[in-house]
């Protein structure tokens, strides 16, 4: 009799749920278009690409090679020493930016006369595009009219160098990424709760033990955030660089993206260049996924 | 479920307008009464010479009111990316300036129109064959075709501080008599003194140059096999002109070092502060220099030097039509107004480089001693087509292993024998790609 009474309710709440979700559906549709057009379309199109021997040209007919474009690329020995110069690229310059942003961010948060004019001022190479960056900072860098070499009083072409001109775009690359670091660090700072540093206060704690057993493990999951997002930030950097030396001297900062770009658009193997934009994007997941993975765990 | 098949009929609606996307666009043709619309892509940059395009241009558009051409400033830093992506894109320009070493890979690509048929007499006679040699290549079916219509060409000179090279008691070489490599190397040793130095090498891009100098001694660095497959070949013809600027550099110390990393006009400042004497170059330079040099500062044009022959590999600038541009006979038309002997000695004259229309050649405006304009005028006829033009993967051979190759290589990183073969194997590495 029991059974009677309660089957049918369950019923009646499935078909609500299922109407429920129907509608939700209905109301993401609008946000779920222009994702799908302009985001999922092209990159389907893109992993489809990678596995033909697509070329710019009007004479070729593309067809289906399968793997060929990625047994190729695991021999392409330019590719690789392409990804080791982005390998050490993206780590440095996140670490950098890392390191500065939250000495700025501390410091921003102190209380210091004209704070909000500093804090202003920090985020202003934020508000510039990268390519304007690089003209910039071109011209810092110049070998005669440059304003560093003015500084130094020295006579060096620091974009042609063979060993400058990686350490060179990666000081610009930790300038350039250094102000949303800065903020969203700061934010952080500013929600640690005020109540912890009391307490640890009262037991005699000083500066750098607030700092490492509060202020550190507090801002954490800001930290974790952050780096994750500008290592991708920064892995995928191509404006900046194709501005300031496009990949030269002899290839010396050739990151993997300019590298791919090349490709397709120099050298018009569209397929090859989908191949090595899947290869990046699924390393570039994996380390993330390994990094988060390692976080989320210590955290637990 | 219905909703999900809906997306479904998205997605691939999504991909079709993405996978279609390559063809079609381009203007509507245009009905009567209505003029014909052309863009002209131009990639003047010298103040002189953008005003010499514009101006012919203006004059071309109040002359043919139903043919109207609307002049695109394009550069030259990043001319062959935008028109991969714009003809992939079905957006190309109808006329297009560029320079024959692009056009065989667009060639054969399919994306520019053959001219054969369509380059009207005068025009066709006016030009000499070298020239037209430069753009002559295979197209998209592996067809013989005329690609583009050469207009400007460049040679290389030397650009000497006169007082330093009179200080210096060597002879002064004229077009008829050049110097000779040893002569030349002698002459920048007797040049280096006190901290000047004899010479300097702008080599931040050295491939072209090294490869245009190297004809001297019959250097083709590219051999075509019994099969039409062309390989990299670095020998002792190819070895003598890159052995002698590392001397030049590193073991008679006659050459700047300075000037190494640096782009063509980057060492003029230190060329003006009589910090070196000559600066190899193309003809150019001479413009910045006339416009930039300080006041009572005295330079000349020499010849460039010779080897087993006075040759340089000719490398022209061009104009072609787009394969799919709607009105190709109308591009041609204003081709060869553009291109008529009045107009080009107008384009040399802006540019400072030399025309290939044979009746500007004898305009006086480019024969002048002023300048530098009868060394620069006599170098024309060294002038052959460098063999480079015709290799299919050239650019990325250049671009992938030749220039950091050679960057290292003047840098005296690597040896000469390293060097070569580095150029061989990894060059041919590249070309596998494209062979046929």
């Amino acid at each position: 009799m029991t059974a009677t009474v309660t089957q049918p309710a369950p019923r009646a709440s499935r078909r609500e749920t299922s109407r429920q979700r129907r509608e939700m559906w209905l109301l993401m549709l609008p946000a779920m278009v222009p994702v799908l057009l302009f985001s999922v379309g092209p990159l389907l199109y893109g992993i489809g690409l990678a596995f033909t021997d697509a070329r710019n040209t009007r004479v070729h007919q593309t067809s289906f090679v399968g793997l060929e474009n990625f047994t190729r690329m695991l021999a392409d020995e330019q590719f690789w020493s392409s990804f080791q110069i982005g390998a050490i690229w993206s780590v440095t310059v996140t670490a950098l930016q890392f390191l500065a942003a939250l000495g700025l961010a501390l410091l921003l948060n102190m209380n210091l006369r004209f704070r909000s004019v500093a804090r202003v001022l920090a985020v202003v190479p934020w508000a510039m595009p990268p390519v304007v960056i690089g003209l910039m900072w071109k011209l810092v860098y110049h070998p005669d009219a440059g304003i560093l070499n003015d500084l130094l009083g020295t006579d060096v072409n620091w974009l042609a160098d063979f060993s400058l001109a990686l350490p060179a775009i990666i000081v610009v690359g930790v300038w350039t990424g250094m102000p949303q670091t800065t903020v969203v660090l700061l934010a952080g700072l500013q929600n640690v709760p005020k109540e912890l540093y009391e307490a640890v206060e009262v037991d005699g704690a000083g500066r750098w033990r607030r700092f490492w057993n509060i202020t550190l493990p507090q801002l954490r999951p800001v930290i974790v955030a952050i780096t994750s997002l500008d290592f991708v930030w920064n892995f995928n950097q191509f404006g900046l660089v194709y501005v300031l030396t496009q990949g030269g001297p002899g290839g010396r900062t050739r990151l993997p993206m300019l590298f791919a770009y090349e490709e397709a658009f120099r050298y018009r193997a569209a397929g090859y260049a989908s191949m090595l934009g899947l290869a990046m994007a699924i390393v570039v997941l994996a380390v993330l996924g390994l990094y988060l993975w390692r976080q989320m765990r210590e955290a637990r | 479920m219905r909703i999900r098949s809906a997306l479904a009929v998205a997605a691939i609606v999504t991909l079709a307008a993405a996978c279609g996307g390559g063809g079609g666009g381009g203007e509507t043709p245009s009905g009567d009464g209505q003029p014909v619309k052309l863009d002209f892509l131009s990639l003047a940059w010298q103040k002189e010479s953008v005003a010499a395009n514009k101006e012919i241009v203006a004059e071309w558009n109040k002359s043919h009111p139903d043919i109207q051409v609307t002049y695109v400033q394009g550069s030259w830093d990043n001319v062959n990316d935008q028109l991969v992506t714009q003809f992939a894109g079905g957006t190309a320009p109808d006329v297009i300036h560029n320079d024959s070493p692009a056009l065989a890979g667009f060639a054969s690509d399919g994306y520019l129109l053959d001219l054969t048929a369509k380059l009207p007499a005068e025009l066709k006679s006016d030009i000499p064959q070298a020239a037209w040699d430069t753009v002559t290549f295979m197209g998209g079916e592996g067809e013989q075709g005329v690609y583009g219509v050469p207009f400007l060409q460049e040679s290389q000179v030397i650009i000497a501080n006169k007082k330093l090279l009179d200080a210096s008691g060597v002879r002064v070489p004229t077009p008829d008599n050049p110097w000779t490599w040893d002569e030349f190397s002698e002459a920048a040793k007797k040049m280096t003194k006190d901290g000047t130095y004899g010479v300097a090498w702008a080599m931040k891009s050295p491939v072209n140059r090294t490869l245009n100098l190297a004809l001297n001694f019959g250097g083709t660095f590219f051999q075509t096999g019994a099969d039409g497959n062309t390989t990299v070949k670095v020998g002792p013809e190819e070895r003598e002109v890159l052995q002698r600027i590392h001397d030049q550099l590193y073991k008679d110390k006659s050459a700047d070092p300075a000037a190494l990393g640096q782009g063509t006009a980057d060492p003029l400042p230190a060329f003006f502060q009589g910090k070196f004497a000559m600066l190899p170059t193309g003809v150019y330079l001479r413009q910045q220099v006339t416009e930039q040099a300080p006041d009572g500062f005295e330079w000349v044009t020499l010849p460039a030097p010779k080897g087993v022959t006075a040759e340089q590999g000719a490398v022209s600038q061009t104009l072609s039509i787009a394969q799919d541009s709607e009105h190709p006979d109308q591009a041609m038309q204003f081709i060869a107004y553009f291109l008529n002997a009045e107009n080009q000695a107008k384009l040399a004259k802006g540019d400072w480089l030399l025309p290939t229309s044979q009746k500007a050649e004898s305009d006086p405006a480019i024969t002048t001693k002023e300048n530098g304009w009868d060394v620069a005028t006599a170098s024309a006829k060294n002038l052959v087509v460098a063999p480079f033009l015709k290799v299919n993967g050239y650019d990325e051979w250049r671009s992938k292993v030749a220039t950091p190759v050679l960057q290292e290589y003047y840098a005296n990183k690597i040896s000469l024998d390293d060097a070569a073969k580095r150029l061989v194997e990894e060059g041919n590495q590249v070309l596998e790609r494209y062979h046929r």
